[in-house]
């Protein structure tokens, strides 16, 4: 990749993924709600231990794109193959492929009937059939992990947002999955709980998770991406990595874009 | 994903520790003359309202209390047929069964409020408040009642009695740090053993109605008969002990387990003492040993062995097309003659298989599971033997048990049947499944645009008719059948409310981690949704005990009917319809207001991490 070494080197510019396995291939991908076209033929590839930031205004479809790798909301057209598996109606498909994706949401959505060890656990005794207390060992290990295990016993309304889209965090991570993917996971929060909240997707992205993340925080995207994909209306625009997007961006729109947000 | 640490913690907006947190003002507290005047006489309106609105309200109680008090009213029909009341003509020489079941409530109550930790700490000047606020009223009624110069005298002075009680209670005990307090269960055990003890002290006068006896009614000075205030003594006891055997458990024992087991005999313990117990099964050995027997050592190894290989991991999606068939074989069951606890026993079966794939996993849950099929058809079985063998208790005309009994009994019944019911009408409503969709919207809209006299009726006369030769329904069980299906639609319509109030994020948030829909809906949507939909579920229910008071036009003998009927039909009491309806009304407040209660608090204690 490039040699143009700043200071610190990045993620993504010490690292050459161009080798790895394919672990998201979509192929023109197409979702309509209703008659108005939110993805238009998105094609992308995805590589093993890869960080891949998805950026564009809103309405953009990136989110519906992101929800769409584990079936949240259903393509019309087009191919999406997770690890090997394509994404197709078969249920037994959609759950192999769930089991192995872990998501974060905006609205960090915890069960608010669970206290927090509960809510890091439940799926891996349920679904990964894990004992009982395997689980809640690793759930506590994963909790300290994020940094807040002295919380294990309280309920998510009791927690600030910060910590919520932590335990959110430890939850999917407790799936062991192979690929996490992030649904602007910071743009419910206040400004001084984004950074802890970012500070745990880093750590994750160091760790060599392959991840797909949608945000709106430049600096993060700068220090964690290997590659930035720009998205508008439904369609990518740019694709680039991470040093060449922000120094040299060739289309038009991007630079509009980033003219504006930076 | 290695050795991924994280130093945020400081980041974290976790308050310090040691900062002084201000104690919140204490609420301003006026003397009462300063309140009444803030509140009652703030303006002149207020004051023509607080006036007005205090002299009707006394003229209603006046109004009360000259309708109770008046010497033509016949309080003995009450009192001489308190037993027709509670159960009406159970035979006097089987009772013991009677006090038995409620000795098992009385013990599963004192156990459950010790593990649960029923009851909390009450300042005693809240407890002196309320006595004072009895005593005030006491006095009120002693002063307003059409009393004689001494009777006004003697309640004038327990009331005044019981006020400065309170009083003294109320001024007693200190403030803040040092304020004493007092558990609301000892206050309520207090009071308790102040009614019993009042059974052998207070001349209550000893009232009997005997049937085949002239002349019928029994009616003595002094206490009540020894065959009231033993047994009530010894239940008080027995709640007492059983509270203070729940407190060992609670401190010795597990906590999980112990609330599971009383949760299964909380379930159990009605149709158990019902059929069981109250009705006296004649078991016929040579039948059980011969038929029912085997049919139950059948399903139960050939049902053990097939939910065990179905509940391993590996089986997977297969087992659901398995459970199908079964499913199907059982409702083939129907066009051939065959026994129907056989039919029974397939469905049962059926719906445990197709529960399973959602409970596989490792060697201990399946064993578990295989050893809840084993209880959940043991039961069954012993169930459906006893009710088809015929009873001892032997009752002219209909069911063995009436009044308060009868009430209770279908009430549970029905509230308990129709929560399952219902839960599934609810789901199968808003299932993506279109066959499922439609028949349970139609279920629902037809069985709610019926009254239910309607349902009653078709149920106590026309499916008796319908049933295959060979096969008894006593009418009690066919109604509460009927009642049954009645309430599980309005219920599931309450249901599908909660269901509603489930975030698109929390079904996300389950799909996301790989649930399946059996997964999802057990563990994060139902949970939510009943939590959401407490108040209107209590509401109905309240409604369904009401209303089992329409089982009397069927004919059941249950409390409305016999205060109405019966009471005011034997030559003694002709007329005292009026007593005996102000009697029952007040027995009907008391349950309602206590479901009421426990909604409350149930509101409360989940609504714990909600903030």
């Amino acid at each position: 990749m490039t040699d143009a070494t700043p200071a610190e080197p990045t993620a993504g510019q010490i690292r050459d993924l161009s080798k790895g396995r394919d672990m998201i291939v979509c192929e023109d991908v197409s979702k309509w709600y209703g008659d108005f076209q939110a993805l238009d033929k998105v094609s992308a590839t995805i590589k093993e231990q890869e960080v891949v930031v998805v950026l564009g205004p809103s309405g953009s479809g990136k989110s519906t794109w992101i929800r769409c790798i584990n079936r949240l909301e259903i393509h019309q057209e087009g191919r999406i193959v997770v690890d090997d598996v394509e994404l197709t109606n078969d249920l037994r498909n959609i759950e192999k492929v769930r089991s192995e994706v872990g998501m974060v949401f905006q609205q960090f959505n915890l069960f608010p009937h669970l206290n927090i060890l509960d809510n890091v656990s439940l799926a891996p005794i349920w679904v990964r059939k894990k004992p009982r207390a395997e689980a809640e060992s690793q759930a506590m290990a994963l909790l300290e992990r994020v940094g807040i295990p002295e919380q294990a016993q309280k309920y998510p309304g009791q927690l600030s947002g910060g910590q919520q889209q932590r335990v959110a965090i430890a939850r999917a991570l407790a799936m062991e999955p192979r690929i996490m993917l992030f649904d602007e996971p910071t743009s419910a929060l206040d400004p001084e709980m984004i950074k802890e909240v970012l500070d745990v997707i880093k750590t994750l992205a160091l760790s060599g998770m392959t991840m797909m993340v949608v945000t709106h925080e430049m600096g993060f995207a700068k220090e964690v991406a290997d590659r930035l994909i720009f998205m508008e209306g439904g369609q990518i625009v740019e694709e680039n990595t991470t040093e060449l997007f922000f120094s040299n961006p060739t289309e038009d729109r991007t630079k509009l874009f980033l003219s504006q947000i930076l | 994903m290695g050795g991924f640490g994280i130093g945020s913690r400081n980041s974290a907006v976790v308050p310090a520790a040691n900062v002084p947190i201000a104690a919140p003002p204490e609420a301003l507290k006026l003397p009462p003359r300063e309140w009444v005047k803030a509140n009652l006489f703030s303006s002149p309106f207020n004051s023509v309202l607080t006036v007005l609105t205090t002299v009707v309200l006394l003229a209603i109680f006046r109004g009360f209390l000259a309708f109770v008090f008046d010497p033509v009213r016949q309080w003995d029909s009450t009192a001489t047929n308190l037993q027709l009341f509670m159960t009406r003509a159970y035979p006097d020489e089987q009772y013991i069964r009677i006090w038995f079941c409620v000795a098992v409530i009385l013990i599963l109550t004192g156990v459950s409020m010790a593990v649960w930790r029923a009851g909390s700490a009450m300042p005693t000047a809240a407890v002196g408040h309320k006595l004072l606020g009895t005593g005030a009223l006491l006095a009120l009624l002693a002063l307003l009642a059409p009393f004689s110069a001494s009777a006004t005298i003697q309640w004038l002075v327990a009331g005044l009695a019981v006020a400065a009680t309170g009083e003294v209670l109320r001024r007693s005990p200190g403030k803040g740090e040092d304020e004493r307090t007092v558990s609301t269960l000892t206050v309520l055990v207090i009071a308790l053993a102040g009614l019993v003890a009042s059974l052998w002290v207070v001349p209550y006068g000893h009232h009997t109605y005997i049937a085949n006896r002239v002349p019928r009614v029994l009616a003595e000075p002094g206490t009540v008969a020894l065959t009231t205030k033993l047994p009530w003594t010894v239940m008080l006891l027995i709640v007492v002990a059983a509270y203070f055997a729940g407190r060992l458990m609670r401190d010795r024992l597990p906590a999980n387990p112990i609330r599971a087991t009383l949760m299964v005999l909380w379930l159990l313990a009605p149709p158990v003492l019902v059929y069981l117990v109250l009705r006296d099964p004649d078991f016929d050995i040579g039948h059980v040993v011969g038929t029912d027997l085997p049919i139950f050592l059948a399903y139960a190894a050939g049902g053990a062995a097939l939910l065990s290989w179905l509940t391993r991991p590996l089986t997977g999606e297969a087992g659901r097309i398995i459970a199908v068939l079964i499913l199907l074989v059982g409702f083939c069951t129907f066009l051939t003659p065959m026994r129907m606890v056989v039919r029974i026993d397939m469905l049962m079966l059926a719906v445990f298989a197709l529960a399973a794939p959602t409970f596989a996993g490792g060697p201990q849950a399946r064993k578990r599971y295989a050893v809840g099929w084993l209880g959940v058809l043991g039961v069954a079985s012993w169930l459906i033997t006893s009710i088809n063998t015929p009873s001892t208790v032997e009752v002219p005309g209909g069911f063995f048990i009436g009044g308060l009994s009868i009430t209770l009994m279908v009430a549970v019944f029905t509230i308990v049947f129709s929560f399952p019911l219902g839960i599934g009408l609810a789901l199968a409503r808003t299932s993506s499944m279109p066959i499922f969709r439609h028949l349970s919207t139609g279920f629902i809209e037809i069985v709610r645009g019926v009254p239910l006299i309607t349902i009653l009726i078709f149920f106590s006369i026309m499916v008796p008719l319908f049933l295959p030769a060979g096969m008894h329904l006593d009418e009690v069980t066919a109604v509460i059948i009927g009642y049954v299906l009645f309430s599980s639609a309005y219920l599931a319509e309450n249901v599908r409310g909660g269901l509603q109030s489930v975030t698109r994020g929390q079904h996300e948030a389950a799909d996301a981690v790989g649930m399946t829909t059996a997964q999802k809906t057990v563990f994060i949507v139902l949970p939510q949704a009943l939590r959401v939909s407490i108040p209107p579920l209590v509401g109905h229910c309240i409604g369904v005990f009401k209303e089992t008071s329409l089982l009397a036009i069927i004919g059941v003998f249950d409390l409305l009917y016999i205060a109405r009927i019966v009471i005011p039909g034997q030559t003694e009491f002709m007329g005292s319809a009026r007593e005996n309806l102000l009697f029952v009304s007040v027995i009907y407040w008391i349950f309602a207001y206590q479901l009421s209660k426990a909604s409350q608090r149930l509101e409360r204690r989940t609504g714990l991490g909600e903030r």
